[in-house]
């Protein structure tokens, strides 16, 4: 490792600098990831656990209701709130050319897998989503059809739009990781064996690494990663009001699905950074992930804590402001009476602890900083979910069709089964995951290799200086 | 990137002092024709006080048009500086350069613009002391502190004088260089206004903490004015086209999208004006062009946000609203004129790189962005007020006079004017963000390649 040891201001490890030898020992570095066992027999225990609570849910209350999938819909929101727009934080850094996302882009698209499992989950929730069309006698405290996205109910609405959405999300997200990852298989067919050889030769063997197959490669990333730039907001537009919205009588919100989408990407470098720190700390790529990534990313989870607390103050300030009861009622039950204290821990994971441990300079310096804020994202997003998803499952399955809540409905706390659930989804999420990283290079190899070429340190006057070269 | 040369700090200076040095054939006829477009529009402004409202096509119940629009789009404008100056100061994008300090004059002319819009607006403009004052004590009558309406002064003031603030700070070193090389009132003028700047190491460094600082405490200020604006409208529940949560980030991210419209078209203007080729350089239009493809989808999410949910009710009143926007004569029209110039012609125009190096069209799409920009506030204040109840009796069109164009022209000549007497006694490209510029520049050898390169402090 050519880490530099003298760097004037600048502290260790910001910037490392792989050379020659551990360029060349990437392939197998990345192919033979250790210490994984126990977290995948974890994540198993935990996925049987799941299996075990929505099968109990599923003989004691059916697929007829919905009040009683609660958790489960929290559950599944979290998973695809953190994991969907992992794939586009890795393709949004590679188009604005930050060179310090090389070594985080493969973790980025690895979630692509965890797409597969969103959507399987998304199967039962697809069959519970209440009718459109109010059934009842239509009274003057009630409507037609129920507040939702779905204005004219177009044909297959909703099920067969968000389906196909919901599914289009791992297949294009598939296919990046596809495509990013076939240089780094095909360099590191040597390095493997087995069922994995043949993996690698089945996908990557026809890559020669020539300029045309470059070119490709990199345009179609850029294409899948428009298409699924397009495509993520639109879903994550869909679950926030037709799972959580329309859900809940009155509630008329054009800025919650902003909300939901900025959450996402939150979430996603979240988790893309705690990884990354545990990939640097536990798992020897010392070498190849210095301090700089979690500088140059803790500002933008920094921006994003705070952005958080200004959509939800526009939100608030808005609703509050006009007095309305239909708006009051939707302020105390989401925010200040029933779900409260799920609201505070929601700010507090989502805002006020991630602000207060990064708008340190030294800890967003720190490589341990932006991991640490990025747990209480975590947390924070959890909560969240829960008292939306909860609290809309929970609302009154009576009162979907009317104007507005008249009464305020109690929190509901989880059940066994609901807690199996929980754990049980984030286990599942967590054990694909794993499976991806045991399967698929886990360093962006040609990455870390262009990277290799474009940064190093010069001399400006009295002091030492990264140099960032900008080929275009 | 990087594309153009490293001039020496002399040539530097002579080349961007040139409009205060000089006086080049167009500048005084320019002044002339905006002096006089002002005069007409201030002529205007005194005969509708003398006269009253009534002679503009303000009515019950649409009691906030042209006027409220433009300030709004002003207070839009504005957003450029902080954007470019405070937001790529701190994320270090080398080429903000060229653009910051033509951005953060253009805020500071604007927001004054933007201020002048409600106090003519009022009719009485010696009124708006009662926002601040109060007028009847015997009777207990109050500013309402939790108006919005006072909010508004308060938060354009606070980013009004922290603008200043920062355009100053950023200035003291080009003031120090026009010391230098004027005699006679104008050197004992840039002397005071130097403030004894010396150039040394320790005045450096303050100076750059200083415009680090300001950048970051700027930043609250920059989201806080807009999203005050935008809820003088969101907090009426009465008007249902304007209730609505979103209208803060929307029309945030709307105003940056119109500022950094005008601020890059103002940089070609002054780039033809004045031979800066060396400085305000095609790569630096793309980058901006590139940032705005980005601003601009954000800003298009947001638009579709705010339309879905205005139909997501189906509120009989609030459909009527959209009903009218969309589908009744003129005003389908002009949304549709709208849509197309603030999103797909831009961006189909910015789509290519050749054609955001082609500044004729990088121009014909900023204007067209804030073309669109200002229908866009427009066409989302004033239909709300025409169906403001469901009572089709209350209901009334709305037809703005001559007179409210005429001042509304006069704004635009106004911010045009202001921004020429500036360019004569202060320099519109920062003369040291240039230099500094040019000596973090590098080149990198990547196998038989030279690669442009820039060192980073970070």
């Amino acid at each position: 490792m050519a880490e530099l040891k003298t760097l004037n201001h600048h502290y260790k490890d910001m910037w490392v600098f792989p050379n020659a030898d551990d360029l060349a020992d990437l392939p197998r570095k990345s192919t033979s990831l250790g210490k994984t066992k126990l977290l995948l027999w974890v994540t198993l225990i935990l996925t049987v656990l799941g299996v075990i609570g929505f099968t109990m849910r599923l003989l004691s209350d059916g697929l007829s209701n919905y009040e009683p999938w609660g958790y489960y819909m929290a559950a599944f929101s979290f998973v695809f709130m953190v994991t969907a727009p992992a794939p586009l934080v890795a393709v949004a850094f590679r188009l604005i050319r930050s060179h310090w996302r090389r070594p985080l882009t493969r973790i980025a698209e690895l979630f692509a897998l965890v797409g597969i499992v969103n959507f399987i989950l998304y199967i039962p929730l697809m069959l519970m989503i209440p009718e459109i069309a109010n059934p009842n006698e239509i009274g003057h405290h009630s409507l037609d059809i129920r507040r939702t996205l779905w204005i004219q109910v177009p044909l297959g609405a909703p099920h067969f739009w968000e389906a196909a959405a919901m599914f289009a999300l791992p297949v294009m997200s598939c296919l990046i990781l596809l495509l990013s990852s076939t240089p780094d298989m095909s360099a590191s067919i040597s390095c493997v064996s087995g069922f994995k050889k043949r993996m690698y030769v089945f996908l990557a063997g026809y890559w020669k690494g020539t300029k045309r197959q470059w070119i490709v490669m990199q345009a179609a990333i850029g294409a899948l990663g428009g298409l699924y730039f397009l495509t993520l907001p639109f879903v994550q537009f869909l679950i926030s009001t037709d799972f959580g919205m329309s859900l809940i009588a009155g509630w008329k919100d054009s800025i919650f699905p902003a909300i939901y989408t900025l959450m996402g990407f939150q979430t996603s470098l979240a988790i893309i950074l705690i990884i990354l720190y545990l990939f640097r700390k536990k798992a020897g790529f010392e070498n190849y992930i210095g301090a700089s990534q979690f500088w140059s990313a803790s500002k933008i989870l920094l921006g994003l804590s705070l952005l958080w607390i200004y959509h939800m103050f526009a939100f608030f300030i808005t609703f509050w402001y006009g007095r309305m009861e239909v708006e009051q009622n939707i302020l105390n039950y989401l925010y200040v009476e029933s779900w409260f204290w799920i609201f505070i821990l929601n700010a507090l994971g989502s805002w006020l602890i991630p602000f207060a441990i990064l708008v340190w300079n030294p800890v967003r310096r720190a490589d341990w900083g932006a991991p640490l804020a990025g747990v209480f994202v975590l947390f924070g997003a959890l909560m969240f979910n829960i008292r939306i998803f909860v609290g809309a499952f929970n609302a009154g399955r009576e009162q979907i069709y009317d104007i507005s809540i008249v009464v305020v409905p109690p929190a509901v706390g989880p059940d066994l089964w609901d807690v199996c659930m929980l754990v049980g989804i984030i286990g599942l999420a967590g054990l694909v995951y794993l499976i991806g990283l045991k399967l698929f290079p886990v360093m962006n190899i040609w990455e870390i290799k262009e990277g290799a070429m474009y940064q190093k340190m010069g001399r400006l006057f009295r002091g030492n200086y990264l140099v960032l070269a900008k080929p275009e | 990137m990087q594309e153009g040369r490293v001039l020496p700090p002399e040539q530097i200076n002579k080349d961007l002092l040139n409009s205060i040095m000089g006086t080049p054939k167009w500048y005084w006829p320019a002044v002339g024709i905006c002096s006089f477009i002002v005069l007409i529009a201030a002529i205007v402004v005194g005969y509708m006080i003398n006269k009253g409202l009534g002679i503009t096509g303000l009515n019950r119940p649409v009691m906030w048009g042209f006027f409220i629009t433009n300030f709004v789009f002003w207070i839009g404008i504005s957003h450029a500086g902080v954007m470019l100056s405070a937001i790529l100061r701190l994320a270090k994008a080398e080429w903000r350069r060229p653009a910051s300090r033509a951005a953060e004059v253009l805020t500071i002319f604007s927001l004054m613009t933007a201020m002048t819009m409600p106090i003519i607006h009022t009719g009485r403009p010696w009124r708006s002391l009662y926002w601040f004052f109060p007028y009847d004590f015997a009777r207990g009558i109050f500013p309402n502190v939790r108006s919005p309406l006072v909010w508004d002064p308060s938060a354009i003031l606070t980013y009004l004088t922290s603008s200043i603030l920062f355009v100053f700070i950023a200035l003291i070193p080009d003031f120090a260089i026009l010391r230098d090389n004027t005699t006679g009132l104008k050197k004992r003028i840039y002397t005071a206004l130097a403030m004894g700047w010396q150039g040394n190491a320790r005045q450096w460094k303050l100076q750059i903490v200083a415009g680090i600082l300001l950048s970051a405490l700027i930043l609250p200020v920059f989201v806080s004015v807009h999203s005050i604006v935008s809820w003088d409208f969101g907090m009426a529940v009465s008007v249902k086209a304007w209730h609505s949560t979103v209208f803060a980030p929307y029309f945030v991210v709307g105003a940056v999208h119109s500022g950094v419209s005008a601020v890059i078209f103002a940089l070609i203007l002054l780039r033809q004006a004045y031979g800066w080729q060396d400085y305000i350089r095609r790569e630096h239009v793309e980058a901006l062009c590139r940032l705005l493809i980005v601003v601009s989808t954000g800003w298009f999410y947001y638009f579709c946000m705010e339309i879905i949910f205005g139909i997501y009710g189906r509120e009989a009143d609030e459909v009527a609203i959209r009903t009218l926007q969309f589908l009744i004569y003129p005003w389908n029209w002009i949304m549709v004129f709208f849509i197309i110039t603030t999103y797909f012609l831009p961006i189909f125009l910015w789509s290519r790189k050749v054609w955001r190096r082609n500044l004729v069209i990088v121009s014909i799409a900023c204007i067209s962005v804030n073309i669109g920009m200002w229908l866009e506030r427009y066409i989302l204040f004033v239909p709300g007020q025409i169906n403001k109840q469901l009572f089709t009796f209350t209901w009334a069109n709305y037809t703005p006079s001559i007179f409210e164009g005429i001042i509304v022209l006069g704004t635009f000549a106004l911010v045009t004017l202001l921004l020429l007497l500036f360019s004569k006694v202060m320099p519109l490209v920062p003369l040291y963000d240039i230099k500094e510029g040019d000596i973090l520049k590098t080149e990198v050898q990547i196998g038989r390649r030279t690669v442009p390169a820039t060192f980073r402090e970070d």
